[in-house]
């Protein structure tokens, strides 16, 4: 695996901004993610994330609409690297594989 | 989405302290979503709960991956510079060695000279602030008014106390403690042995008011009883050995108001030393009135009073309620009595009052001092200010290739301010040495015990270094970093001569303040002769002087008979209270008959025994002095001539005076006017009472024999009161004592305008060396085309005499206000003599040629040829 560590947290903030695709600004990730996660989030919490996969190089981003919800502030739209496409791909199969190798004990 | 909503507004604090933690460039995108969690929240929830909503989204998007960075990369970059500029300036320090030198010695003598003043300064600002209530802390003090003008007392009746605590709200606390007047001494005795005290009467709540500290003892205890003490911890040693078994002891302890037995029933520690009490053994104020009942009693002043008032108490407000406190209390028929309170800290520096109203005090010397202080490092920053810039010429190529290359102004006065605040730190680390190699030396003369304590005064000091490289630097700063590149860099740039009216300037300004200094110093030490030298109308050299201290009231004619059989003593004799302290007084005198018009005045009204006009050398003009051959007492009393004048009274002798309604007093002699107390005071008119017990004893010792007699009235003394401890002192040296405040002023203005001076010459000295520099190929020329020697020193040396006479003419009416404004503190002043002004002129005046001379000459001297070859 490469050097740059994805944690876990980063790793679901990725793959939600992966599924919102054009939607995916900070609240509506909050949003998506509480909703599947089943708990509250803070916008500080995302946004640290988000912030420090871009510098990782795992997302780019560029200003989006801004709207009177907003105070007339604009958003700001993730996207997704082909390179944490790979890292998220990666990560994935080496779950799988480890899956693969337990044994049947611990689902039951 | 409701429109009532859209005006409701996210906490506004949060909002701020989002905007200002958060990085500039995630300010929009973070802000936007925390806003748009805000509405939705609004959509389904109450305000209270969407805005506490909003405030925790605030504070949990402080992390440090969105907040603005303490250091930012562009820091990195001056760190370098920073890095750059100690090297360009260490080189600088090791290429202009004499520059450095001449700039580090003046900067360090002036910091040091500032730190000693600061720390002086300091210690007399702390004087009595230790109080833990301080700022509540308050002392009554009273205005006494009557025709002649107003009296502060900072006495007043030993009930206020209570009666202030009864009746006035604001007051928490409040305590009477014995006056000045009303001070135990003595000696205590334990054991057959015998120690001296400094006893204090205190109140039985004194250790809740004040913040002494109580060692052994309940402090609500301790003093309830009126036969307990309380020794310092110091004291307890030295009788006992050991504080924890002084408890329970008893002492006696012989003063002149009792002579009984004590039970110690508690330890403190000795007041700090910036306490302006001092005592070393305490008791109950109850003892004093049963000695003398006035003390409880609302027309006496034997108390000072204390009072902690509630917090947030208008003072103003306050004195106002006070002031009548005490009409229909205490009765007053020609007077009238004012209370008002004056912060306890307060006292130490502003405690002078002028008719009525604060005015000075030991506060003066403090302004003086750091005057003097601010003045010195201002004369040291003149002189790196006036080097750097004079040596611009070898910055100028610097300057210009680094602007060429793009550095901006900023950078340039960032580096110029560097290297002087560099300079000032490293003058700092002289300048501690300094410190810490004359404080000895400095205490003796201040009578301080002051410390360097880094600790306490790192802040302070670190600011005053910082400050004073900042001050010395911005002006070379700014007037390097303007130069154009291009001019600079063509060689264009040759007219530096724009700015030398601002180098002349600057040493006219520490010319002037060295030639104050000088006058300051010389009016002082005229001043202080002058005093030591007056005439006072009496005798003070060879007499020995001591108290009496015992509790009863016994003839002191058997002691005087057996100091008379003592070959050395040519006269004794005795006075109530402080002869030298000249403030015993009374009013209530007559001399009119019939009317009570003339009753107000108030006399100084010594209070002496046989002997004491003789033993003085008090000229005695008419009638006669008090003798054991005649009756006298209360009915016989001997004016001064002041006072005869201001009685109209021709003839005084046989004369009587009526005091308090119905003492008739015979004026048997008249004295000639004498100085009764310090030169601060004007020779007034005067009423000798008689009085047989006075305390202090004068003893006229035959000169040649002052050791053996000495020796001889200890024996006396000692043999005649047992148990009492002998004291004596020389009344010249007393009389000494009376100015000592001005004798350390004195001592320390010399020093400090001694190094101001040295200061001054050294930033001459430089000058002077860069000029001759500059122009040695100018000299050279001249000596080639026939000029002497001495024309080429004059020409060096007129342009600095020129400065130096300017600053003279302006430094003199300057020098002449300020040390007539200190004259006048002085009943009986010198007069201000045209030569300390000739002498203060002149002096700087040959100081400046002697250092510039050294230079000149150096220059007129060299070979031409040598200053001319390399071109």
């Amino acid at each position: 695996m490469k050097k740059t560590k994805l944690g876990e947290f980063e790793e679901l903030v990725l793959m939600t901004v992966v599924v919102l695709q054009e939607e995916a600004y900070g609240v509506e990730i909050k949003r998506e993610l509480e909703e599947r996660l089943n708990e509250t989030l803070s916008v500080g919490s995302i946004q640290s994330a988000l912030k420090r996969m871009e510098e990782k190089g795992f997302l780019t981003s560029e200003f989006g609409e801004a709207t009177q919800k907003r105070g007339g502030k604009r958003k700001r739209i993730y996207s997704a690297t082909p390179y944490a496409h790979r890292v998220l791909k990666e990560m994935k199969d080496v779950r799988s594989q480890l899956w693969a190798a337990m044994p049947n004990v611990a689902t039951s | 989405m409701n429109d009532h909503l859209k005006d409701i507004r996210p906490p506004r604090w949060s909002q701020r302290l989002l905007r200002f933690f958060l990085r500039k460039e995630y300010l929009e995108e973070i802000e936007g979503d925390i806003d748009e969690v805000f509405k939705d929240c609004l959509e389904q929830n109450s305000i209270r709960k969407a805005r506490r909503l909003y405030s925790r989204e605030v504070i949990k998007a402080i992390r440090p991956a969105l907040i603005k960075r303490l250091i930012n990369t562009q820091k990195l970059n001056y760190l370098s510079m920073l890095q750059h500029n100690l090297l360009i300036t260490f080189r600088g320090f090791r290429r202009h060695k004499t520059t450095f030198l001449i700039n580090l010695i003046g900067l360090s003598t002036g910091l040091a000279a500032a730190l000693l003043i600061f720390l002086w300064v300091d210690d007399e600002r702390s004087v009595d602030t230790f109080h833990e209530k301080n700022d509540q802390l308050y002392w009554i003090k009273a205005n006494f008014e009557n025709d002649d003008g107003i009296i502060t007392w900072d006495y007043t009746s030993g009930r206020l106390a209570q009666g202030l605590l009864d009746d006035f709200p604001e007051v928490e606390e409040a305590i009477r403690v014995g006056n000045g007047f009303n001070r135990p001494r003595g000696s205590i005795g334990y054991n057959e042995n015998h120690f001296l005290a400094n006893g204090l009467f205190v109140g039985k709540n004194f250790f809740d008011v004040m913040s002494y500290q109580l060692l052994i003892g309940n402090p609500k205890e301790v003093l309830q009883d009126k036969s307990s003490v309380l020794l310092t911890e110091w004291l307890a040693e030295s009788i006992f050995g050991n504080a924890e078994q002084a408890i329970g002891k008893t002492i006696s302890w012989e003063t002149r108001f009792f002579n009984r037995e004590f039970v110690v029933s508690g330890i403190y520690k000795a007041p700090p030393k910036n306490s302006s009490k001092r005592f070393n053994i305490i008791l109950n104020y109850e003892n004093l009135i049963d000695r003398d009942r006035w003390a409880g009693e609302w027309n006496g002043g034997y108390a000072q009073t204390y009072v902690v008032l509630k917090e947030g108490t208008d003072i103003d407000l306050f004195n106002q309620k006070i002031a009548r406190y005490l009409d229909g209390k205490a009765t007053m028929e020609s007077f009238t009595l004012t209370l008002f309170a004056q912060q306890y800290s307060k006292n130490y520096l502003h405690g002078k009052f002028t008719n009525g109203v604060q005015d000075g005090g030991r506060i003066e010397n403090v302004k003086l001092f750091t005057f003097i202080g601010i003045f010195i490092l201002a004369i040291a920053c003149i002189n790196f200010m006036n080097l750097s810039t004079a040596q611009a010429s070898k910055k100028l190529k610097e300057v210009g290739v680094k602007k060429a290359v793009g550095a901006k102004r900023g950078v340039l006065v960032f580096q110029f301010l560097s290297e002087s605040v560099l300079l000032a730190l490293i003058s700092l680390i002289v300048s501690v040495g300094i410190v810490a190699l004359v404080l000895p030396e400095f205490n003796a003369i201040s009578g301080k015990s002051l410390e360097l304590e880094f600790q306490r005064y790192a802040l302070p000091i670190l600011s005053i270094v910082l400050l004073t490289g900042i001050f010395a630097g911005s002006y070379p700063a700014f007037y390097l970093s303007g130069f154009k590149p291009v001019a600079v860099l063509k060689g264009t740039l040759t007219n530096l001569r724009g700015e030398e009216w601002i180098r002349k300037g600057l040493v006219v300004v520490q010319f002037g303040l060295s030639v104050i200094f000088i006058i300051g110093v010389i009016a002082i030490n005229q001043q202080i002769k002058f005093t030591e030298q007056k005439s006072l109308g009496y005798d003070r050299e060879a007499i020995l002087t001591f108290r009496e201290r015992g509790s009863k009231f016994r003839s002191p004619q058997p002691f005087f008979n057996e100091l008379k059989k003592i070959p050395g003593v040519i006269s004794a004799g005795n006075v109530s209270g402080d002869f030298l302290a000249g403030d015993d007084n009374n009013n209530g005198f007559s001399w009119l008959e019939g009317t009570k018009e003339d009753d107000n005045h108030l006399f100084q009204c010594p209070k002496i025994g046989f002997g004491l006009i003789e033993t003085l050398g008090l000229e005695i003009i008419a009638g006669r002095s008090f003798s054991p051959d005649f009756q006298d007492g209360i009915h016989t009393i001997i004016i001064n001539e002041a006072a005869a004048e201001f009685m109209e009274i021709d003839d005084p002798i046989g004369k009587t005076i009526t005091w308090t309604d119905d003492q008739k007093m015979e004026i048997i002699g008249v004295v000639k006017n004498f100085q009764y107390g310090s030169l601060h005071n004007k020779i007034e008119p005067l009423i000798f009472q008689f009085r047989r017990s006075g305390k202090q004893y004068l003893i006229k010792m035959r000169p040649g024999t002052e050791v053996e007699t000495i020796d001889q009235v200890q024996k006396v003394f000692e043999a005649m009161h047992p148990g009492q401890i002998f004291v004596p002192s020389l009344l010249a040296d007393d009389y000494t004592e009376l100015y000592h405040v001005e004798n350390k002023v004195a001592n320390l203005s010399n020093y400090m305008a001694g190094i101001a001076i040295i200061i001054s010459c050294l930033g001459l000295f430089g000058l002077a060396a860069f000029t001759a520099e500059r122009r040695a190929k100018e000299i050279g020329i001249r000596k080639i085309l026939g000029a002497s020697q001495l024309t080429i020193v004059g020409l060096l040396t007129k342009v600095f005499t020129k400065t130096v006479l300017v600053a003279v003419v302006i430094a003199l009416p300057l020098g002449y206000y300020l040390v007539n404004t200190w004259l006048q503190n002085f009943a009986y002043a010198i007069e201000l003599q045209w030569w300390f002004f000739l002498i203060a002129g002149a002096s700087a005046l040959f100081v400046a040629w002697l250092t510039v001379g050294f230079q000149t000459f150096r220059a007129a001297t060299i070979n031409p040829a040598q200053s001319l070859r390399n071109e």
